[in-house]
């Protein structure tokens, strides 16, 4: 394999428009040498032209330095074979496909096969699914080569990520919404011709219940806008224990109604850079859920802790039913429900952990769970710019001393 | 010659290479029929059980091949090793293959049948911990890492411990009319399929470290046997663990 043709076909397979031109404009004026080795030029002909070869393998050298360069650097995976079906290049994402030995193998097999259609010059596509974890889509394309063959890998998992989630969030949305107020025009319905004025009370009384519960729809979706635009969110030193105490006590009477006890585990002297508010809406957003899937009598753990990376983590820990594998990462989405049939029982909007989410992100930090079925969940909210872990005595000084009484 | 003993170690490379391939589909029937188990997915499940035919085929292809490379090219010593290692492994993986086609025939049947939270949560358990085996195992094999599979052993005592869990809950659950008797049945069986599962990995480990040291736990107790046939006879030559 020479190093024009490789240049060939690195060529082709870049068909990007800018490294496409390029190497025009430096072929385009003399006829390519570039293959004759500067010895055998220099022994035929005369000493300018074994300059010129030395200079043309040098320029095309440095070509296949850019091209490969560039193709290390396109967001997919690019495998160039030469007529019998040899390697003779790949980028970064389809070195790593090839040296993988999980699932991922199994996209470099489906490489291999496809060299093989690209050589017989035929253009194929394959889909490739792994499980994993975590679940990863390819999409695989063999393209022929005029002496060769070109295979190119893109990464779909995000993709289809993204499609699924638009798709349940459109079909969740309206189901949210059109249930409470379907019901409310059947109700105000039946009322009209009702005169027994105990059916009249418990059909009103049942419209104020699907009232309340999309009003609190609408309130939830209207304060994960604001939070999720990020507009009014105000930075100040926060005490976390202050915040904690107030989620606790928004909490605490449906806690005690679910007969579950909340138990807080928060150093008083620590402090994070925050918005108060939205910290709070976290924080019961967190309690909110922990409370609701706990079973009578259980615990609900809050603790925090600075890590050793120095970032606040806080946790908040169950012994409830806990979340399936597959719904992991799909629970922070906005109306994502786990089980359909019993969010209605449970009573909440669906939007309480995309909320955690966005305030998360607002704070340049994250969320993130563990879960075994059966077993209980943490959640975990872990954010930057802790302070006071060290110097206790200007942190606490926010906050009122009367809600110590939480602190161990 | 010499351009033949290049071909004949490639042959013994793509070979390997393969045996990773086979090792990440099974590894792959685990997860997927872990979830077609617990999300009632029949679809999935059948589509499972319909792939295996491709993996058998794989397998008898790969055999083939160790096959030619003994009859034809007559490796010694390591290279023999190697050659005969691959031939097991791909039993065992084979066989591993069936078992999660056996969960998912099994999941067909308790189709009627609601799991308990924390039946789901040890049958999720068990699924990582087969997979994270399977693919130690083939790590082990690829690296001839032979602490890596001795540890496999060790590693296996979690998912015999969730094994043991699990058949606990399922008497739980039955116990609290959850559960009648036969699904109770089928669902103590697909433990057992896990459990199995992970044996594989472990046998895939003991196979390795053949590979690399020539020994087997079995020359123990083979050495045993022969002190009991031959009681003068101070053991078997080939008996102890090299000393490496």
């Amino acid at each position: 394999m020479t190093v024009l043709n490789v240049v060939l076909v690195v060529l082709a397979a870049a068909a990007l428009g800018t490294a496409l031109f390029a190497l025009r404009q430096t072929r385009r004026p003399d006829p390519p040498p570039a293959e004759h080795h500067p010895a055998v030029a220099a022994a035929s002909a005369p000493a300018e032209a074994a300059a010129v070869a030395v200079d043309q393998t040098g320029r095309a050298n440095q070509l296949v330095g850019h091209l490969s360069a560039a193709l290390d650097r396109i967001p997919g995976g690019v495998v160039v074979c030469d007529a019998s079906g040899g390697v003779v290049f790949r980028n970064v994402m389809a070195r790593r496909l090839a040296e993988a030995r999980d699932s991922q193998v199994l996209v470099a097999a489906a490489v291999q096969d496809l060299l093989v259609e690209a050589v017989a010059g035929r253009s194929v596509q394959r889909e490739v699914e792994l499980f994993g974890p975590p679940s990863q889509s390819y999409l695989v394309q063999s393209v022929p080569l005029g002496d060769g063959g070109l295979v190119v890998i893109e990464d779909q998992t995000q993709d289809r990520r993204t499609d699924t989630v638009r798709r349940d969030f459109v079909a969740n949305i309206s189901h949210e919404l059109k249930t409470p107020i379907g019901a409310l025009g059947l109700l105000a319905e039946t009322i009209r011709g009702e005169e027994d004025s105990e059916i009249v009370d418990r059909l009103a009384s049942r419209m104020i219940a699907e009232s309340d519960r999309a009003s609190r729809t609408v309130d939830d979706l209207l304060e994960l806008t604001r939070i999720e635009f990020g507009d009014d969110t105000e930075f100040s030193e926060v005490s976390v224990y202050a915040v904690v105490a107030e989620a606790e006590s928004r909490i605490s009477a449906a806690a005690e109604q679910a007969g579950v006890a909340v138990q807080v585990g928060v150093p008083a002297q620590l402090t994070v850079a925050g918005d108060r508010r939205q910290l709070v809406s976290a924080v019961f957003n967190l309690l909110d859920n922990a409370v609701k899937y706990s079973p009578r009598g259980s615990d609900v753990v809050v603790s925090a802790e600075v890590s050793t990376t120095g970032r606040l983590r806080l946790d908040v820990s169950d012994a409830g039913v806990g979340i399936p594998q597959r719904d992991l990462d799909r629970i922070f989405e906005r109306f994502y429900r786990v089980d359909r049939a019993r969010s209605r029982e449970t009573g909440g909007t669906g939007l309480g952990l995309a909320i955690v989410r966005h305030v998360a992100s607002n704070h340049r930090g994250e969320v993130t769970v563990a879960s075994i079925e059966g077993s209980g969940s943490t959640f975990t909210l872990s954010l930057p710019s802790v302070s006071g872990g060290h110097s206790a005595a200007t942190a606490s000084t926010d906050q009122p001393t009367s809600e110590l009484r939480m602190s161990t | 010659m010499d351009e033949m003993r290049v071909e004949y170690h490639s042959e013994m490379e793509q070979l390997r290479a393969d045996l990773v391939r086979l090792g990440a589909m099974v590894s792959e029937t685990i997860g997927r029929g872990t979830a077609a188990l617990l999300d009632r997915d029949l679809h999935a499940a059948q589509e499972l059980i319909d792939g295996d035919d491709a993996i058998d085929d794989f397998c008898l292809d790969l055999e083939d091949r160790c096959c030619r490379i003994l009859a034809l090219q007559s490796p010694i010593a390591g290279e023999l090793r190697f050659v005969l290692t691959t031939l097991r492994l791909i039993g065992e993986l084979e066989r591993s293959a069936d078992l999660m086609v056996n969960v998912c025939k099994a999941s067909r049947r308790i189709y009627d049948v609601n799991f308990d939270p924390q039946v789901r949560g040890l049958i999720q358990q068990m699924g990582v911990e087969a997979a994270f085996l399977m693919r130690s195992a083939i790590d082990a094999y690829v690296d001839s890492d032979t602490s890596l599979a001795a540890a496999l052993d060790d590693i296996d005592d979690r998912l015999d411990n969730l094994q043991t869990d699990y058949v606990e809950a399922i008497f739980e659950s039955h116990h609290d009319g959850n559960l009648n008797l036969q699904g109770a049945v089928q669902m103590a069986m697909i433990g057992r399929y896990y459990e199995r599962v992970g044996d594989h990995a472990v046998n895939i480990g003991e196979r390795v470290i053949y590979m690399v040291t020539g020994w087997l736990p079995e020359h123990t107790g083979s050495a045993r046997q022969r002190l009991r046939d031959h009681p003068g006879d101070q053991g078997g030559g080939d008996a102890a663990p090299p000393s490496e």
